[in-house]
């Protein structure tokens, strides 16, 4: 980052870069989350980053779930199967 | 006062299945299968990439499964000593085929690398609903940028925000410190918004 973007290069917003993944699953203390709110509210490029950040985690948490195949499904139960028969309790 | 013939403290519907198939009724293996096997076949695909692939991961893992059930201790939850299975499946399935490059990702990358790079707006794709978003393309786009992950990070990002695991439940399933998960998870996730921002904004 460049010193020439007084709002964007000074400390707090890397210090606050690197916590993002935390503030957003909500494993820090709440002073430090006041902190990083208060200092969201004011910076910009941090909203942006976070905004961004939060909308990726949520992307992964909803890709969709893909059905076993049914072949798959067959053969992995006839796998078992010849286990139990093999080895009764 | 606890009831003694009240199931210990730890138990859930898995604890008790697992003591039945223990006790001898090993039939009920398949209850185990049925309750497991879609989200260890799409572990899989998001580890692997590939339906063969993740196919023997999901058999391989049944089988380690049905040979170490004797020794599962009840104190841990049966679903992260079942990933922790399933992680060494995968890892075993990896060194035979092609994967991304082994490498550290720093924080530094991901930094904008100056004054023009830092967006002042909330990018729409950001912004919108999720369900505006999410379509079959878009999860393409996840699950490719997923598998360019190294591993290390990959196995983090699929556990934490695929799988829904805690950061202490993914330590107990990796062997890591909850702060090496929080760090590798914070990489993944900025390479992953990379690779958004790449789909959308050039
Ligand atoms: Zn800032």
């Amino acid at each position: 980052m460049k010193r020439n973007n007084p709002k964007h290069a000074h400390q707090g917003c890397i210090a606050l870069f690197e916590r993002l993944s935390e503030y957003i699953d909500r494993e820090l203390d709440p002073p430090t989350c006041r902190d990083i709110e208060a200092h969201i509210e004011s910076c910009k490029p941090c909203q942006v980053c976070l905004e961004t950040l939060k909308q990726t985690v949520d992307l992964c948490r909803h890709l969709q779930r893909q059905q076993v195949p049914e072949t798959f499904s067959l053969k992995l139960r006839e796998v078992i199967f010849d286990l139990v028969e093999k080895k009764p309790g | 006062m606890p009831n003694p013939s009240d199931p210990p403290k730890n138990n859930d519907n898995d604890a008790e299945l697992i003591r039945s198939i223990n006790d001898g009724r090993q039939e009920l293996f398949f209850e185990l299968v049925r309750r497991y096997e879609k989200s260890l076949y799409n572990f899989g695909l998001r580890m692997c990439g590939n339906p063969s692939d993740a196919e023997d991961m999901v058999q391989d893992t049944f089988l380690n499964v049905f040979r170490y059930l004797k020794g599962f201790r009840y104190e841990t939850k049966f679903k992260n000593w079942l990933y922790r299975v399933a992680t060494s499946a995968c890892l075993k399935k990896k060194r035979r085929s092609k994967f991304a490059p082994e490498r550290e990702l720093s924080l530094d990358e991901f930094l904008p690398a100056d004054e023009s790079a830092v967006s002042k707006e909330v990018p729409s794709w950001a912004s919108q609903p999720l369900t505006q978003v999410l379509d079959e393309e878009l999860g393409g786009i996840i699950r490719n940028a997923l598998l360019e992950l190294p591993e290390k990070y990959r196995l983090v990002i699929v556990l934490r925000d695929v799988e829904g695991f805690s950061t202490q439940e993914a330590a107990e399933i990796l062997d890591l410190t909850p702060s090496n998960i929080k760090v590798r998870l914070h990489r993944a996730r900025l390479f992953l918004r990379e690779a958004l921002r790449t789909y959308y904004e050039t």
